[in-house]
């Protein structure tokens, strides 16, 4: 699909710079992005804070990950950093994010490495491969330029071969496609609700076909009627054009709806990974379980939910060791003094960093971190059951 | 109402309005158009119990909490405090604002940044009468309520040195130190971080036993609302259209709005059901007849030309809608059951 539009445009992408990483792979990789012992800092010297810290993952062609976390987790720092939207005082100090496309011909891939590109490759590679839905869609429209005039100048800049009528009718299918009238295209965007800017935004981002959308909480705003619509709208549009998603929330339980796989950020680092209902069901890591024990749930008996104790943490004075230990309720002697990395899991693809899946590990897993679904809901889950 | 009739409310509202008059645009210069913030809304707060108000941005949710605290008139209707009939022309006093306290949304913005928090605490001691000795020890003391423990910890730092939690903790006890009987909560979580928001619901909850508060805790975060209230008021539109109490009006929702707020809350519990599929885009909000029909999947041709009735399905829960009317039976497609059983009433 994404192959047969982007091939009427495939002379204008030869004329540009050529790629720098290796090109020209055997099979097309179903890797769209590579992110490898990714670190980013907010200013240098003494006063220098790590807003993220040795991330490494990887997206696959059409899957959606989910990042997770909350204020100051790092989540939008890393996608900005990967995108290289981050601006000083934040520096990637050191990783690399390789952007792998498959090329327009359909035969064999083209890589970035959007950590050493250029800012000509950038250009190239920005929107046409990966485009970025924002968190306030009032702030990323203009506000004196009608909604045709984002469009057109998206289209001009990197479509410039194509004619007026023919963005004109590119724009009002991306607006069908979104699930807004045309007329809304003369429309300014204070004439608009929040919903349907924010069905403009992912309008836009969709413009050039990419192979990879960022979505950095681009439902927090709207109401939870208006964010249910966009995000059936939104697995909808993956399903017919095949992009992968970067999805970034505080809402967990959204997540466990809407993507794959998730990874929780917690204190600019990634301290569990697994897919998104291995997630829900049993999680791994002390933090992943207090975030979903934070949602009050919609079913069942009421009962005192704990959330978690404490603050998010200062990323300047972080504590030592594992820092989750201040806040953590199964916290250990060694956790206080050396900090766990992300290991893999015996028993599955699923990774966590902490102490107490540590093999060998001299304390025993808390039954709450292997199945806390079964251990919290099942009375309520029976109950339900029976009743309908 | 059974379980409530046992002390009378404390603060009620009594089919409060209020409307905003605007210059209509691209009309004549003197045209108006009147905005219908809040319309015929009556309400009750018991000592020791929390209310929760749910509703989505515009529904004026807000615009009601302040005319509780009377820091907006009322267009029409009255207040009733402690058996006071209060009506929208009289003057508040210092008395009315030490009884019924306000805690806003975003503690960022609602703490003077330029101040260390005694101050903040401070300032409504002495405003509300307290002498220049006493408010040290009051001002500890209402940390200590919110769980700021040790208060020296906390009563010389400045906002910036807090976190979001934190703040909004102190903004609870800003509002408690004058010792109110009524406490206004407006979206006290929805700018605060995930992992704390549970313990500000917690805290408001203890609040309200240890202390017999009443609390109006006003939301657009259905969930929370059952986690939290004794009773649950859906507004929409400026209208009340379905309140209940406990947690049946989530586990039960009647009206149509209610069912759709419902079903598009995120719930991996319920990932394989079919989810409500209406007329879900924001469209103009109806000035004749239910404000939600334009939205409603089942709206009828009575729904575009009357205001529907308010319904009593079972003691306590009433949904504004037609579809509980008997006249509606015939035209029923989904919910039938409930409806049934609201129809024998």
């Amino acid at each position: 699909m994404s192959a047969l539009e982007r091939s009427d445009e495939s002379p204008q992408v030869d004329a540009l710079a050529a790629p720098v990483g290796p090109a020209e792979k055997e099979a097309p990789s179903p890797f769209v992005l590579d992110v490898h012992d990714f670190s980013v800092d907010y200013g240098v010297g003494t006063q220098m804070v790590t807003a993220v810290r040795d991330v490494n993952f990887s997206l696959q062609r059409s899957k959606v990950l989910g990042v997770a976390g909350e204020s100051g987790s790092g989540k939008s720092t890393l996608v900005y950093a990967i995108t290289r939207l981050l601006r000083a005082p934040g520096v990637i100090r050191s990783g690399s994010a390789i952007l792998r496309v498959a090329l327009p011909d359909g035969h064999g891939v083209e890589e970035f490495d959007l950590v050493q590109a250029d800012e000509r490759t950038l250009r190239r590679v920005r929107w046409s491969h990966v485009s970025v839905v924002l968190q306030s869609a009032l702030n990323a429209l203009n506000p004196v330029l009608r909604i045709r005039r984002e469009f057109d100048e998206v289209l001009k800049t990197h479509r410039a071969s194509m004619t007026k009528t023919q963005r004109r009718e590119r724009s009002v299918e991306l607006l069908r496609m979104v699930g807004l009238s045309e007329d809304r295209l003369d429309r300014f965007p204070h004439e608009l609700s929040g919903g349907q800017r924010q069905r403009v935004m992912i309008a836009l981002a969709l413009a050039l076909d990419p192979d990879l959308v960022i979505m950095d909480e681009p439902t927090t705003a709207l109401d939870v009627v208006t964010q249910r619509e966009i995000i059936n709208e939104l697995n909808d549009l993956r399903s017919r054009f095949g992009f992968a998603m970067i999805f970034i929330t505080h809402d967990l339980s959204l997540l466990v709806e809407l993507a794959d796989d998730i990874v929780v950020m917690y204190a600019g680092a990634i301290v569990e990974r697994a897919s998104a209902l291995e997630l829900y069901d049993a999680p791994r890591h002390p933090y992943t379980l207090g975030l979903l024990n934070s949602f009050p749930p919609l079913h069942g008996a009421r009962q005192e939910l704990t959330g978690i104790p404490g603050s998010p943490p200062d990323l300047a004075q972080l504590p030592a060791g594992c820092s989750f230990s201040t806040r953590c309720p199964f916290v250990m002697e060694r956790c206080r003094r050396e900090s766990p990395t992300l290991i893999s899991l015996d028993d599955d693809h699923r990774q966590v960093a902490c102490w107490l899946h540590e093999p060998g590990a001299s304390a025993t897993v808390p039954v709450e971190l292997s199945q806390r679904r079964r251990a919290a809901t099942s009375d309520s889950d029976l109950a339900t059951a029976e009743s309908k | 109402m059974s379980d409530v009739a046992t002390s009378p409310a404390l603060l009620s509202a009594r089919s409060l309005s209020r409307d905003f008059t605007t210059r209509a645009a691209g009309r004549f210069w003197n045209a108006k158009r009147v905005t219908h913030a809040v319309e015929d809304v009556s309400l009750d707060l018991y000592q020791g119990r929390v209310t929760a108000i749910v509703g989505e941005s515009g529904s004026g949710k807000s615009v009601l909490a302040r005319m509780l605290a009377r820091i907006v008139t009322p267009t029409s209707g009255q207040l009733v405090f402690d058996g006071t009939t209060i009506e929208p022309h009289h003057k508040r006093g210092l008395d009315y604002a030490a009884q019924v306290q306000l805690v806003l949304q975003d503690p960022f913005a609602s703490i003077n940044p330029i101040h260390p928090i005694r101050h903040c605490l401070e300032r409504p001691l002495l405003i509300h009468g307290a002498t220049k000795d006493d408010v040290a020890a009051l001002a500890g003391a209402a940390l200590t309520r919110v769980a700021l423990d040790p208060p020296e910890r906390f009563l010389d730092r400045y906002p910036h040195e807090l976190s979001g939690g934190q703040l909004q903790r102190v903004s609870i006890a800003r509002a408690l130190c004058v010792r109110p009987k009524v406490l206004l909560a407006d979206e006290p979580i929805s700018m605060l971080d995930v992992s704390v928001r549970l313990g500000i619901l917690n805290l408001l909850k203890g609040l309200c036993v240890s202390e017999q508060l009443a609390i109006l805790y006003i939301t657009h975060d259905i969930a929370s609302a059952r986690y939290l209230a004794d009773e649950v008021i859906v507004m929409y539109a400026g209208q009340i259209v379905e309140r209940s109490f406990g947690t049946s009006l989530v586990d039960e929702p009647a009206h149509p709005y209610t069912q759709l707020l419902v079903a598009s809350v995120p719930d991996p519990e319920a990932l394989d059901e079919a989810r409500v599929v209406g007329q879900h885009e924001k469209l103009e909000v109806a000035t004749v007849g239910c404000r939600f029909a334009p939205r409603c999947p089942h709206a009828m041709e009575v729904c575009r030309t009357t205001s529907p009735p308010n319904v009593e399905l079972a003691p306590g829960h009433v949904s504004r809608c037609w579809l509980h009317t008997r006249e509606a039976h015939a035209s029923l497609r989904v919910n039938a059951r409930r409806v049934d059983e609201g129809g024998d009433i």
